[in-house]
């Protein structure tokens, strides 16, 4: 018996049946309420979902790329943002597996199992460009004393770890790890976003946070290297997200189409409402086809950054559109906030900011594209 | 306790196409979960070893791809797995099924409680475990909802058309599970690597005390003849009149005239 693959098809049968039955029946509701209702939470601690990807050494499932990126996206199509929060979570604890010292990995991976880990490097500043944050740590004798105001994180208020970049020197950016139980750790405000409303974003304000040195991830000045990295493991798991939803909008128009008649005939059987379902489907199977191909490269020890930076740019703007002609489909029913189709497209908009502008992605896959060939 | 399960292995209902030509369930490319019954018998037999001590081992008769459900039942918590794989169990109906399986539980042995689902969701007979307690002539007790293990006996809650028994029965026993003995609980996902520390043991044929004779399709009296979709019947409306008393006599003609209402004699 192959054991990845059969490890991999049971864990897809579980997220299944989870998401048939705990999450996509509460869709409209997490969306309503901005709060994972079901006890969604504490269910995703119980199943060890939350371990999915984490390594077996520090207690977790140790599923590759691959197979967690297929599980986002199998929950994605119940629901985004549940999708999401399992993402953060996922980018931080790569990061710490890749970059963290091992008194950092013997602390905190064992705890990822139940406490979730956020990434922050956004402040009021600004996002795209990380040299302009004012964050900052200096280091005072063996230890490292963080000041600073982080905003619009990913599980920022839910999650009790958090992975910060500050400037160690006026231009070098450096990581570290907090806990939301030390001294000078406080929670701010939260973000009133327009979609993905079942994340909490919000704001940690940090006052003379005392670490040791352990507390550094990577090196000094390793800032930007594991912030790219982040983004680059984010996006490989967006474009699982952005998959989800797309097949979600599937779902909606086809069950539609097929059952609502113009006079007698389904409107399925006509060729607007049919261009537009085949469109949405192309752009789905597409973006799916490059999260795989990214995380294929991540498995396999190559370059995944712009495969990654794609599946983000090009499926974001693509479930937004394929929103957009689902809620046509639909008609005046598509633009109801009792019907979920409204809520997929304000989901979707949030991949086309969050982990990197799609200009800042643009950018990179230009940059890329000119580099292979100099 | 000694506790052996049964689980089969079925398509994805929502995607379940028959071969015409042999009127079989067309498995290619369909992805297999565990019977859900199955899954609500296990979890039965999981509580009562938790409660009483003892070892759950799920069996399995079907192709090699069935090991992966066997491997969802080890992650789920049973103590091992016992898949019946052979060419010449293909074709079986469910006397030839079961045949195979309780000569399967024999080779166990020192078996006290064999636990199975009320019917498959793809064939749907409910006569496998029915047959497997004849053939061990051991005794049973069908659609099982709530069962409380002690060290020597069982008490069985079980709901009929017209009754609601509760029933004190020895062991050895054997007991079909309906879906409301208990809610499945989810595969475990660190569990899922730990499984593999557990053994799923192959028998074929040989590895069993068998007659021939009554094994896959020789052993199968049963042949489908045909087999297809009901047809769908167009609903249609029929719209009574505003006053409720004319309404009411409406209705009741209409329902006179298809048979549904008769007359008092
Ligand atoms: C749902 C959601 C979740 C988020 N989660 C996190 C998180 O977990 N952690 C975190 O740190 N941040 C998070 N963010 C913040 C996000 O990373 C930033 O919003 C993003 O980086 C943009 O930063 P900004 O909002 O400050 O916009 P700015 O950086 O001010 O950009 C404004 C506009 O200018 C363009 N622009 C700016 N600079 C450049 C440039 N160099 N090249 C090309 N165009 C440029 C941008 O593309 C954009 O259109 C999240 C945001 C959202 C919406
Ligand atoms: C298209 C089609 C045609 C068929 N034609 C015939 C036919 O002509 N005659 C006939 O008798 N049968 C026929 N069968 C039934 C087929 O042989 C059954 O799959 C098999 O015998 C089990 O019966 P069942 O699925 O009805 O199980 P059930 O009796 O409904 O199952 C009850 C329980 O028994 C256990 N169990 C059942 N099968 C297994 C197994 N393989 N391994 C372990 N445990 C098991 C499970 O716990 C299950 O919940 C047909 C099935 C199909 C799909």
């Amino acid at each position: 018996m192959d054991q990845n693959k059969t490890s991999k098809e049971i864990l897809l049968r579980m997220v299944k049946s989870f998401t048939e039955n705990e999450v996509a029946p509460f869709d409209m509701e997490i969306d309503h309420t901005r709060s994972y209702v079901n006890d969604l939470l504490n269910k995703i601690k119980e199943t060890d979902l939350l371990s999915t990807m984490l390594p077996k050494e520090y207690g977790g499932a140790g599923f590759d790329g691959s197979t967690t990126a297929e599980m986002i996206n199998e929950i994605a199509r119940g629901n985004a943002s549940l999708a999401v929060t399992l993402e953060g979570h996922f980018k931080s604890i790569d990061q710490i597996v890749k970059f963290g010292n091992q008194a950092l990995k013997d602390e905190y991976l064992p705890q990822a199992k139940s406490r979730i880990i956020a990434f922050s490097m956004t402040e009021p500043s600004g996002g795209s460009n990380p040299l302009g944050i004012n964050s900052h740590a200096k280091h005072v004798g063996d230890k490292w004393i963080i000041n600073g105001d982080k905003i619009m994180i990913t599980n920022g208020g839910l999650a009790e770890i958090y992975c910060v970049l500050v400037k160690t020197a006026p231009e070098e950016l450096s990581f570290f790890v907090v806990d939301k139980d030390m001294e000078g750790f406080e929670f701010g405000k939260q973000e009133n976003f327009l979609g993905l409303t079942g994340v909490p974003v919000g704001e940690i304000v940090m006052n003379n946070i005392e670490v040791d040195e352990s507390h550094l991830l990577g090196k000094v000045g390793m800032g930007k290297e594991i912030g790219d990295s982040a983004h680059n493991d984010a996006r490989v798991l967006m474009g699982a997200v952005l998959t989800g939803i797309m097949e979600h909008e599937l779902d909606i128009v086809t069950d539609y189409a097929t059952h609502r008649k113009a006079i007698d005939t389904p409107i399925i059987q006509m060729q607007g409402i049919q261009r537009k379902i085949a469109d949405i489907a192309i752009a789905k199977e597409t973006t799916k086809l490059l999260y795989q191909k990214a995380a294929w490269l991540k498995d396999n020890r190559q370059d995944y950054e712009e495969e990654a930076a794609m599946a983000k740019a090009y499926g974001s703007r693509s479930a937004v559109k394929s929103g957009d002609d689902a809620l046509q489909i639909l008609g005046g029913y598509g633009y109801s906030l009792d019907y979920p189709v409204e809520h997929l497209i304000r989901d979707a908009r949030a991949m086309e900011l969050a982990e990197g502008t799609v200009e800042k992605m643009r950018t990179e896959i230009a940059l890329i594209e000119a580099k292979n060939r100099a | 306790m000694k506790i052996v399960v049964g689980i089969k292995q079925v398509p994805e209902t929502t995607n379940v196409k028959i071969n015409e030509k042999t009127k079989n369930i067309d498995r290619r490319g369909l992805g297999g979960v565990i019977n859900s019954y199955d899954l609500h018998a296990l979890q039965a037999a999981l509580a009562i070893r938790n409660q009483v001590g003892g070892e759950v081992i799920t069996l399995s008769m079907g192709p090699d791809d069935f090991a992966v459900s066997l491997q969802e039942t080890l992650a789920l918590g049973a103590d091992k797995a016992v898949l019946l794989s052979d060419r010449a169990f293909a074709g079986a109906d469910t006397l030839a099924t079961a045949y195979v399986l309780s000569e399967a539980i024999k080779k166990v042995g020192q078996v006290d409680l064999v636990l199975v689902g009320q019917q498959s969701v793809d064939a749907d007979t409910g006569q496998v475990g029915p047959i497997i307690a004849e053939m061990l002539k051991v005794p049973q007790v069908t659609y099982a909802d709530k069962i409380d293990a002690f060290k020597d006996h069982l008490v069985i809650d079980r709901k009929l058309e017209n009754m609601e028994q509760t029933i004190t029965a020895k062991l050895p026993i054997l007991l079909t599970a309906t879906d409301k003995a208990n809610r499945p609980k989810y595969t475990n996902v660190v569990e899922i690597a730990k499984s593999f520390d557990k053994p799923i043991i192959t028998w074929h044929a040989g590895d069993l005390d068998l007659d021939e004779k009554r094994v896959g399709q020789a052993g199968s009296p049963t042949i489908v003849r045909s087999i297809s979709e009901p047809q769908k019947v167009a609903k249609k409306n029929h719209r009574l009149s505003n006053d409720p008393a004319t309404a009411a006599r409406e209705l009741v003609d209409i329902l006179k005239q298809k048979n549904i209402l008769t007359e008092d004699k």
